[in-house]
């Protein structure tokens, strides 16, 4: 490139509409107009988005403000007071031992479900796109799993991955495999509910197939031209062309996996008189008994800090990373 | 932004935070135990059932004592996360429903009211009204804090169909004598293609640990509530039920065919002789009588390792929150539900629906009380016509005397799950019964530190 152009709306009105005046602070009466104009916008934008402000900042902020208070205390339920702990909870993170286990527990998790979904959900999404007629059905279909209630999914589920009669080694058996002991063996228990999690991947579809329907077709007319075959466009033209939306999807992904909580909870954890194999216990899973259990708040809050810096470090780590993968297409 | 806006936004956002910080922070108020005999007002119960004809019997019958309260009735299910908030927000029920296992938890917490006083103004005594083992569920640290009820105690129903067929009787199972019993379940085994098509025998090792560990002389929580998960005598539990399952397939198969019982349905394990006996609570007994012409049943006590009966208490209890508004309505209705009277009534009641039911057995109520056990034993139950029937009956009317305290402590719920861990490390062979049982002993000790830490001082 020859020559970079600035963006417009990185010039200062004034001085892209009189580049003769700017800096010479000539009176005029049309700048404050403007002014007073764009500032009543702006307040009309604030009201219109303050229901979500407010909602943020009492539900979100406002907890994550109280949690990070308690995380520092020692809170009696009871009497609704509090002791100062100093860093005594964020201490206790350290030597509790179910809290290493908990996070393995949950990275092993994230590292087997993210690809996955991403992998199933493009899949699924390049198929509904080749679709022709019949398409909304198919995604009206694929979409229905997301509809389902969590609680239902893990009764099917719970049929579907018994290690004895389930359908899962049922069909495993047709290619001679002798399935695993889904539920109950430590080793099998999280790919478990990896399955579990795939089957509510139609979200992430639908994202990517918005993604994949912005594709310019003559983008892969003109590879076709070149002789390309299906792989080389989906790696040369599908894929970039689409990394914004796909790395969308890990981070939420990824930030939903280290949250990771119904699947566990209600496979293994909901009925307190059954074995719950200790490979369940994910962070979330650990926090709230913590919380409900243990009624211990204080040390739940750190957890939730702790578990909120690790996201936040691994988003960061993502979005680092993402200035060599992610095309956007207004930056080149 | 200008240095003034910055502390503009700075100073509302810092006002927000104090707001809700105040607001949050607005917790319950400390309780008072102490309680009158005159109870009036506006009385919330939660979680309390009252679907069947029992416990609408009993309903009526406190309500029949307690004239001047008005009772409205929360019957969902109790849920320790709505506990919480509804105690957070000053916004507790009078008196709840819950396991009874729990209580200490609470108690420890200072999130439920002691009710010694409770019991004394009303002259009801726990130690002459409760089974001992009852009492202990709902005693922590010197104070009684529930009104338990319902006492579930466990036994082990055999299918004779299945015991006849493999040339086992009903002495060979004898949790006593494990080795005799390890080749009775091997000879009632039956497996296709590796996978268990009837087991021996169903320990329910996940539901019922306690009753194994206990029952081998094992002890699981101490008098002062602190887990005792590593004591030698543990091991010898965990080493039966290991052998019990390795004689059948192993834990992960018998746990996955267990999974697939229709246990409340008309193929259940009984009809479909999937098992050759069962540790089943009492009121499995109530499931299976609907299909009594399906099943060849009878049962046997467990056995502890001295050669006696034995059984673990189990069951839920009334307890009254630390915040509750009118103490003295629920400490007058929880003992009502729970007096002779309100039995005698649900009794009555239970007997009309099962005169009115073709083909219905009366197996007896398990209230916790045993003057009231008794009394329903001599006055209702009957012979069924069908003595395998009438010898299970029997069988938990005879072993409920005999029932042992898991013990209690702030963090019980915690041990129980250690436990859990052990047997499940122990049955999938990952590690040694004491290796494991030292494992879940570190990590229980663990959680005791920290529910002891917030741990509020009884009142």
């Amino acid at each position: 490139m020859s020559r970079v152009e600035p963006l417009r709306s990185a010039v200062p009105a004034s001085t892209r509409r009189h580049p003769a005046r700017a800096g010479r602070g000539a009176p005029d009466a049309r700048p404050k107009r403007r002014s007073s104009q764009r500032r009543r916008e702006a307040v009309a934008g604030f009201l219109f988005i303050s229901p979500w402000i407010i909602g943020f900042l009492v539900f979100t902020a406002g907890s994550m403000i109280y949690s990070l208070v308690i995380s520092f205390t020692n809170y009696n339920l009871a009497t609704g007071s509090t002791t100062p702990a100093g860093f005594s909870n964020y201490a206790e993170l350290f030597q509790d031992p179910k809290i290493a286990q908990s996070l393995g527990n949950t990275l092993y998790y994230a590292v087997l479900a993210v690809p996955l979904e991403v992998i199933v959900a493009l899949g699924l999404a390049m198929v509904l796109n080749r679709a022709g007629r019949g398409s909304g059905f198919f995604r009206t279909v694929f979409y229905l799993p997301k509809m389902t209630p969590v609680v239902a999914t893990a009764s099917v589920f719970l049929l579907l991955l018994n290690g004895n009669t389930g359908a899962i080694n049922q069909f495993l058996g047709f290619f001679g495999i002798h399935g695993p002991q889904w539920l109950v063996d430590p080793h099998w228990v999280i790919p478990s509910i990896v399955l579990m999690t795939l089957w509510g991947v139609s979200g992430t579809m639908v994202i990517f197939l918005a993604a994949l329907n912005n594709v310019p077709r003559d983008l892969y007319e003109v590879a076709s031209l070149d002789g390309a075959g299906p792989v080389r466009k989906f790696f040369t033209i599908t894929v970039p062309m689409i990394s914004g939306a796909i790395f969308f999807n890990v981070i939420v992904l990824t930030i939903a996996a280290f949250q990771v909580f119904d699947q566990a909870y209600l496979l293994f954890w909901r009925d307190q008189t059954n074995a719950s194999p200790s490979s369940s216990l994910f962070y979330a899973v650990y926090l709230f008994q913590q919380a409900f259990r243990q009624f211990d708040f204080g040390f739940a809050s750190a957890m939730a800090w702790l578990l909120f810096l690790i996201v936040m470090a691994i988003t960061l780590i993502q979005v680092k990373l993402s200035n060599r993968f992610v095309y956007y297409e207004g930056d080149r | 932004m200008t240095a003034r806006r910055r502390l503009l936004a700075t100073a509302s956002i810092a006002l927000v935070a104090a707001g809700l910080l105040a607001g949050c922070s607005s917790g319950s108020s400390s309780s008072s135990a102490s309680f009158s005999k005159d109870a009036s007002g506006s009385l919330k119960a939660w979680a309390f059932d009252n679907a069947d004809d029992v416990g609408k019997a009993r309903l009526a019958y406190a309500k029949s004592h307690l004239k001047g309260v008005d009772i409205s009735l929360d019957q969902t299910t109790f849920d320790a996360q709505k506990f919480t908030t509804r105690v957070a927000s000053g916004n507790v029920p009078d008196v709840v429903q819950m396991d009874a296992q729990f209580v200490a938890t609470y108690a420890a917490q200072g999130l439920i009211t002691p009710l010694d006083k409770c019991y004394s103004i009303h002259d009801v005594s726990p130690s002459s009204t409760f089974y001992p083992s009852v009492r202990a569920d709902v005693t922590y640290d010197g104070h009684i804090w529930a009104v338990p009820q319902f006492y579930q105690p466990p036994a082990i129903i055999l299918n004779m169909r299945v015991m006849d067929k493999a040339g086992v009787t009903p002495e060979q199972i004898n949790t006593s004598k494990p080795d005799e019993l390890v080749a009775a379940i091997k000879k009632m085994y039956v497996a296709n293609g590796g996978k268990p098509s009837t087991m021996g025998f169903d320990p329910v090792a996940s539901g019922q640990p306690g009753l194994w560990i206990l029952g081998y002389g094992g002890q699981i929580i101490d008098s002062s509530g602190k887990p005792t998960l590593d004591d030698p005598k543990n091991v010898k539990g965990l080493q039966v039920l290991k052998q019990i399952y390795d004689a059948q397939g192993g834990y992960a198969a018998d746990k996955s065919f267990s999974d697939t019982f229709d246990t409340f349905g008309k193929k259940n394990q009984f009809v479909t002789d999937q098992v050759g006996a069962q540790v089943d609570n009492q009121w499995y007994v109530n499931v299976l009588t609907p299909f009594m012409k399906q099943v060849q049943i009878s049962a046997v006590p467990f056995y502890a390792s001295d050669g006696k009966p034995f059984t673990v208490s189990s069951g839920s209890a009334f307890v009254i929150p630390a915040g509750a508004k009118n103490k003295d309505a629920a400490c007058a209705w929880a003992l009502d539900l729970d007096s002779m009277g309100a039995w005698k009534a649900a009794a009555a009641a239970r007997a009309s629906t099962i005169k009115a039911t073709p083909g219905a057995v009366n197996t007896g109520l398990f209230t916790g009380s045993p003057a009231a056990d008794k009394f329903v034993r001599d006055t209702y139950v009957k012979s069924s016509g069908n003595a395998g029937f009438d010898k299970t009956i029997d069988t938990y009317y005879d072993v409920v005397g005999n029932g042992k305290s898991i013990g209690t402590s702030p963090a019980g719920q915690q041990i129980q799950t250690e436990l859990q861990n052990a047997l499940q490390s122990t049955l999938l062979g990952s590690k040694s019964p004491s290796a494991a049982l030292k494992d879940a002993q570190s990590a229980a000790m663990t959680a005791y530190r920290q529910a002891v830490k917030n741990s509020t001082p009884s009142k």
